[in-house]
């Protein structure tokens, strides 16, 4: 039985109604893990899902030339292995990795398969998540089109600055992913900022110095 | 998985292929019979080549990005 407090994080799941908390309380279980560890391996059978309590992970894939390739980085609240377990085929679609400890409230297969049936409040929940993360993807596509990597890389800098609980840890491949291109192209931009007196460079951080410079660069696309 | 200010190795991922020790520019690395370690930790400059070059994603260089005061 899981204590409710693990819920609060999950806004997905503390939003449902208390009989659909107590099933979830009943059926799911705790996980803990720590920095590095692997979740889910790509290519198995997808057994269970997970919604991250606390932690960050990355979603990864191999690329046909063996080289690992970042899709995504998900923070507390969000559900995961979700499209796997749905998926006819019921095969995990790609490899979960921690990032940091990790807390992951989980559900069998079997049991999420009663929830969606015997409670229509987490099925809407999840079509919610869905259509959320389909937005995403719109506005990603969206952005491709209507803005330079310069720009979104500027813009996404200045997300992070302005959000100092989500601004750590990320590696040059999980910004690439995150905004639509590959890591030489991070790297290069990063190089070509610095130079310009945008950021500057120190070991593990990124310093923003001018603030109305990287503004220039997404304005500039939107006129 | 070692926690510095160096890149973090993460050795359940790597495959022992030598990469990442061939390309440090500075020799920061030193392969083990358990994967690269770091035999030289202050030399190593953070220049995230080891990161780029590890084809199984076995090397983070995490970085934080912030407003400079
Ligand atoms: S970050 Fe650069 S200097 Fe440091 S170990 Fe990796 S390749 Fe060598
Ligand atoms: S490049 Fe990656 S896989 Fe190869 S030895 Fe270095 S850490 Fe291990």
């Amino acid at each position: 039985m899981i204590d409710e407090r693990y819920f609060k994080p999950i806004p997905l799941i503390s939003s449902l109604s208390s009989t659909t908390q107590g099933m979830i309380a009943e059926r799911g279980f705790l996980r803990e893990l720590q920095a590095g560890e692997t979740l889910v391996i790509e290519g198995m059978p997808a057994e269970y899902a997970y919604f991250l309590v606390s932690g960050s992970v990355r979603v990864i894939r191999m690329r046909r030339d063996g080289r690992m390739q970042v899709l995504a980085r998900f923070g507390p609240g969000a559900p995961l292995n979700i499209i796997s377990l749905l998926n006819q085929k019921k095969v995990n679609r790609a490899s979960i990795e921690t990032l940091t400890t990790t807390a992951l409230l989980v559900l069998s297969a079997s049991d999420f398969d009663y929830l969606l049936s015997h409670a229509p409040d987490f099925s809407k929940a999840l079509l919610g998540i869905f259509a959320e993360r389909i937005a995403t993807i719109t506005d990603l596509a969206a952005g491709l089109s209507l803005y330079s990597v310069r720009a979104r890389l500027a813009k996404f800098l200045i997300e992070l600055a302005d959000k100092p609980d989500a601004a750590s840890g990320w590696t040059q491949d999980e910004i690439a992913a995150h905004i639509g291109t590959v890591r030489d192209v991070v790297g290069r931009l990063l190089r070509e900022f610095e130079a310009e007196g945008l950021i500057k460079r120190s070991r593990q951080q990124i310093s923003l110095i001018d603030r109305e410079g990287l503004f220039n660069q997404i304005e500039h696309e939107d006129r | 998985m070692t926690k510095t200010d160096q890149p973090i190795i993460n050795y359940d991922r790597c495959d022992l292929c030598g990469k990442c020790v061939a390309a440090c520019p500075v020799n920061a690395l030193h392969m083990t019979a358990d994967g690269p370690v770091f035999n030289q930790p202050l030399t190593c400059t953070y220049c995230t080549i080891c990161e780029d070059i590890c084809p199984q994603g076995a090397i983070r260089a995490p970085l934080t990005v912030r407003w400079a005061s």
